[in-house]
């Protein structure tokens, strides 16, 4: 059973992460489940993750082609109306009450309440986009803060792009020292003259390598200049 | 954009637009938690919804795996989605597509002359800047100037010249050979994602769609003619735009000399000073993201650093002989963060960063894991 709960936690770890909730813990949950690739849950999470995007994305009105994962398969199929396959897999003898209630309960579902459900979604994605966002409140937030939506944007649709401003905003990186468990509040961390020029050096000395190895043309390069020479 | 829509596809679109207007009122009242659980049912229910058209692999799992084992998509997708032959055509034509663009993207980032003026956004600030792109004796030669804001300049160069003339000529990785195709697309799906005009010319508009949690997407909108990205955001999860880089005006005529030359004394002159053999590590890394692989290892007057890529994106660990540097955390400038962390051998404490554009959780992940090779 305690497989079955924690496997129910990851669940929901990662909706939240979809809905950007999610909190240091359970990102962390991810990540080292998310690397057992190898392994069955591991394998699970990363294709339930792959699906939320598609479905994300589905739900934002995006145009997405190729449509090449099973669940937009299994979408656009159905309102196709493509009649039942048979199941190819055999099923055991005891199963067949079991798989005959299913497929009547499924039988329903014509085209239109497959296309009620994306739609529903969609309407969940349109929603979600709306919703003011929280900032702030969250170590991930503060770090790379969400954007307000932009209506305008053009394509391809769905994604949320930063709200401009034009104030002067410092290129100095912004630091968020490792918290320590338990309550005791976050010290400022007042950064030092060497610790700003290791950052800057680093940053740009990873853009440069970046550069080589991406084919993202000018993009490192922006980065690399992007911040201010440090004073010596 | 009736060369995007698999047939299907814009029928399943014309009902979302339609529906979506009749439940809208009904859906507002719902509280922001209770659409995530709602959704997530939606999701998890989805596999089971329509048994018969994944009747040969019920588990959704397969279908990554079969798509694994042959990235082209075109042998393995017919088994995967069943029998419906329309939609593994798409996938196999698409793919096909797919690669020509992201092999002439690589061949153009590198060999084309152009100069230009683009915008640079994160975190709600934009910045605009001219780039230049030169290539001399065949090495790629760069210059960037800021127009907003203080005044920066860089101008690199990419090295490749003295490699060459050594005799070693740096291979590159990532989209330049078919080997690095494969390998970024069993990092990242890629989708093709319409068409837009970018700087007064037509673009084809890709994305590549991380497929697990220690990568970030992108969304590169690629010139029709040439291949140039003239368009490249970079996207978090829930699509968070992290970073957009964007021409505004482009000129591909030959790059002349003077052009190439710093306009500002601030100017930064990067040599490019790189070893063409690289240099023997001495640290490695006890776990690193699947798909990242060491591309590079350079010794650094206190220390070394190593860089790692899947393909797109990258990062570097640097490892070094820091005095007094006992930070330990993360600090973020537009979409990079660099993860700091000590690291003790034999007495000696070694300041570990990781930097680059990956989530930070997976930069600190990296950083725990350096040790010392045995």
């Amino acid at each position: 059973m305690s497989h079955g709960n924690h496997q129910q936690r990851l669940n929901e770890s990662l909706s939240a992460l979809m809905d950007g909730e999610a909190n240091e813990l359970e990102i962390q949950r991810l990540l080292k489940e998310s690397d057992a690739a190898g392994s069955a849950s591991g394998g699970d999470l990363n294709a339930r993750w792959s699906r939320y995007q598609l479905a994300a994305s589905v739900m934002r009105g995006e145009k997405v082609a190729p449509v090449d994962v099973g669940l937009a398969a299994s979408i656009s199929a159905a309102i196709a109306d493509e009649p039942p396959l048979q199941s190819a897999e055999p099923l055991p003898a005891n199963d067949t009450h079991h798989n005959a209630s299913r497929s009547r309960w499924w039988r329903p579902l014509s085209r239109g309440a497959v296309a009620a459900t994306v739609a529903f979604a969609a309407v969940l994605g349109v929603q979600q986009i709306q919703a003011p966002q929280t900032q702030g409140d969250l170590v991930a937030e503060t770090e790379r803060p969400q954007q307000a939506p932009v209506a305008s944007m053009p394509q391809p649709s769905g994604f949320l792009a930063p709200t401009l401003n034009t104030r002067a905003v410092s290129t100095a990186p912004q630091l968020v020292p490792e918290q320590r468990v338990g309550p005791a509040p976050q010290v400022q961390m007042v950064p030092t003259p060497e610790l700003m020029r290791h950052l800057n050096r680093v940053m740009v000395e990873h853009s440069e390598q970046a550069a080589r190895v991406g084919s993202q043309g000018m993009v490192p390069h922006a980065r690399a200049t992007y911040g201010e020479r440090p004073s010596e | 954009m009736a060369g995007v829509c698999t047939g299907l596809w814009c029928v399943a679109d014309r009902c979302i637009t339609k529906l979506s207007m009749n439940m809208a009122k009904f859906i507002s009242r719902n509280t922001r938690k209770a659409n995530s659980s709602l959704l997530a049912f939606l999701l998890l229910a989805a596999p089971f919804t329509v048994p018969g058209v994944s009747a040969q692999s019920t588990d959704p799992d397969d279908t990554e795996a079969a798509r694994r084992e042959a990235p082209s998509g075109v042998s393995a997708a017919p088994s995967a989605t069943g029998q419906k032959p329309s939609v593994p055509q798409a996938v196999g034509e698409t793919a096909e597509v797919t690669r020509t663009l992201l092999a002439k993207l690589a061949q153009a980032v590198s060999s084309l002359e152009y100069r230009g003026l683009a915008t640079f956004e994160h975190v709600g600030s934009m910045e605009t800047l001219e780039v230049v792109h030169g290539i001399r004796d065949g090495e790629q030669v760069e210059r960037i100037r800021y127009l907003t804001g203080s005044p920066r300049e860089m101008v690199t160069r990419s090295g490749d010249r003295q490699c060459h003339r050594e005799g070693n000529p740096l291979t590159r990785p990532g989209l330049h050979s078919a080997a690095g195709l494969r390998d970024v697309q069993a990092s990242y799906v890629f989708l093709i994602r319409g068409e837009e005009r970018i700087a007064d010319r037509e673009a084809v508009v890709v994305e590549a769609r991380p497929r697990d949690l220690h990568r970030f997407g992108m969304v590169i909108s690629v010139d029709k003619e040439t291949g140039l990205p003239l368009k490249s955001m970079l996207v978090a999860p829930a699509g968070r735009v992290l970073e957009r880089f964007q021409f505004v005006e482009l000129d591909l005529t030959p790059v002349t000399d003077s052009e190439l030359q710093p306009r500002s004394p601030s100017v930064r002159e990067e040599p490019g000073a790189i070893a063409c053999t690289p240099a023997e590590s001495r640290w490695r890394l006890g776990w690193a993201p699947e798909g990242f692989k060491p591309v590079a290892v350079q010794a650094l007057a206190d220390g070394q650093m190593l860089v790692f890529s899947d393909g797109l994106s990258a990062f570097t660990v640097f490892v070094q002989q820091l005095p007094d540097m006992n930070y330990k955390g993360r600090a973020v400038r537009g979409a990079t963060v660099a993860y700091m962390d000590h690291l003790d051998v034999d007495g000696a404490r070694y300041t570990v960063t990781v930097v680059g554009e990956i989530p930070d959780n997976t930069a600190q992940l990296v950083a725990k894991a350096v040790t010392e090779k045995q």
